[in-house]
């Protein structure tokens, strides 16, 4: 029996609704059958008021052991670091996720918000948020950048806007089975397994990227996201061509470009006009390329690829 | 003439171009497409070859100005887009590298464009 409590800090409960969706496993399965016992969470928790309070008073003092603190949302700072503009059962939020941050086993930061700090974050960053363990990329965050759980890992961030819901579901099993020790993380803390491969890898239009052949708007089926569209798929680390959305489809599989959102730039360019859904270029050439190529080597490729296209890169292949 | 003087000049663009090729540019098919551009360019058309839109922001304000255009306004597309029968620039930029043109098809598939186009060509609205 694992003890899990749940909380929202500055979000939009858009992980809440994507962790009530997984499947592999479900949220039901996490209580039935890895023996998850949810103490409360926001959409879950049949506690009210001072019920939750004392749920939350037990777990800091020890008096209920809490295994698994899982954070989704911003830790908002505002008004002048005092976190007043979001209270939680009597005083600000922050206070409840630092404190129930030092006594849990192990930290989950769920989504792009609890992770670096997302769209609230995004400049001016009014609420003065940020993430549990990183403001975007910087390191620090509301538990400080030299903050490990009890068991001496430190805030195990699971991003996304929102995180996919079998991202979420897997690694809480993983460590509620005892077998956090098997989680390898990367240097922005996110596990591995899923953070090391690209959006790109399994997009089913890879051979248009390879060929270099631009998709012109959205929904088309042919023709690659990234050179017109402002797709980040080949710089984004997830996996979301190899876990499907609802098991059937992804954004680029659906004609929508990668935004990017499980880096921590996201969203990028502080949502500037003219920055969404166009690719950034500097003298026709994108700003971002995909990861580890440079620009001679990008504009050599392009040569060789447009010349080596076959016709049929230039068609809809997917024909109903 | 007051009548030729208020014709509206789209009108008057396509009525040129069913007069000299017989048909206007929305109706024409690719080699004669191909034709109406080469003519016009071979003439002297000046098009805006610079400012090279520099930030996408420059782009899409060029974007802007070709969008409202009909296909039969072909000379507007061309004048705006910077359309240049050669490659461009030291690094000897073309349409053969640029994202928007078909190699098969010889075609640039940028929609405000839409137009057939040589490996050889260039205009501002390139990018790779």
């Amino acid at each position: 029996m694992a003890n899990l409590l749940w909380l929202q800090g500055g979000a939009c409960s858009g992980n809440t609704m994507s962790f009530l969706n997984a499947e592999e496993p479900s949220a039901c399965d996490l209580v039935t059958d890895f023996g998850i016992n949810v103490l409360w969470q926001p959409s879950l928790g049949l506690e009210l008021g001072d019920n939750v309070k004392a749920i939350l008073e037990k777990c800091v003092s020890g008096e209920i052991p809490l295994d698994i603190f899982v954070f989704e949302g911003t830790v908002v700072n505002a008004p002048n670091g005092t976190g007043e503009w979001n209270r939680f059962c009597g005083r600000p939020m922050k206070l409840w996720a630092q404190e129930l941050a030092a006594a849990a086993q192990f930290v989950v930061a769920i989504g792009d918000c609890a992770t670096w700090g997302g769209i609230p974050a995004t400049a001016p960053n009014p609420s003065e948020s940020q993430g549990l363990q990183f403001l975007k990329r910087q390191r620090g965050g509301a538990l400080g950048a030299g903050f490990t759980s009890k068991a001496g890992l430190p805030v195990i961030n699971i991003p996304g806007c929102p995180a996919h819901p079998d991202w979420v579901t897997q690694i809480l099993v993983a460590v509620a089975t005892g077998r956090a020790g098997d989680l390898s993380l990367d240097e922005l803390q996110r596990p591995k397994t899923f953070f090391s491969s690209f959006t790109q890898t399994g997009c089913t239009r890879n051979m248009h990227f390879a060929y270099k052949v631009s998709a012109t708007a959205f929904g088309q089926r042919k023709g690659c996201l990234f050179y017109d569209l402002g797709c980040r798929g080949p710089m984004t680390h997830s996996p979301c061509n190899r876990i499907l959305w609802n098991r059937v489809s992804s954004k680029t599989r659906a004609g929508m470009p990668c935004m990017g959102c499980t880096e921590p730039e996201f969203p990028f360019f502080d949502l500037a006009p003219g920055t969404v859904f166009k690719t950034q270029t500097v003298m026709g050439v994108p700003k971002d390329l995909p990861e580890g190529v440079d620009k001679k080597g990008y504009v050599k490729l392009t040569a060789a690829a447009k010349g080596a296209a076959p016709a049929w890169a230039e068609d809809d292949i997917f024909v109903v | 003439m007051p009548g030729a003087l208020n014709k509206d000049p789209a009108l008057a663009e396509r009525e040129a171009y069913v007069a000299r090729y017989g048909v206007a540019p929305s109706e024409a098919d690719h080699a004669t497409l191909l034709r109406m551009i080469e003519d016009q360019l071979k003439e002297g058309l000046k098009t805006m070859v610079e400012p090279f839109p520099e930030t996408d922001r420059e782009f899409a304000a060029i974007i802007d100005t070709l969008r409202p255009l009909g296909a039969d306004q072909l000379r507007e597309k061309l004048v705006i887009s910077g359309w240049l029968l050669k490659p461009y620039g030291e690094e000897e930029m073309r349409c053969q590298e640029c994202m928007y043109f078909l190699v098969h098809k010889r075609w640039c598939d940028l929609p405000e464009l839409s137009l057939p186009a040589e490996p050889d060509w260039w205009c501002r609205l390139w990018r790779i």
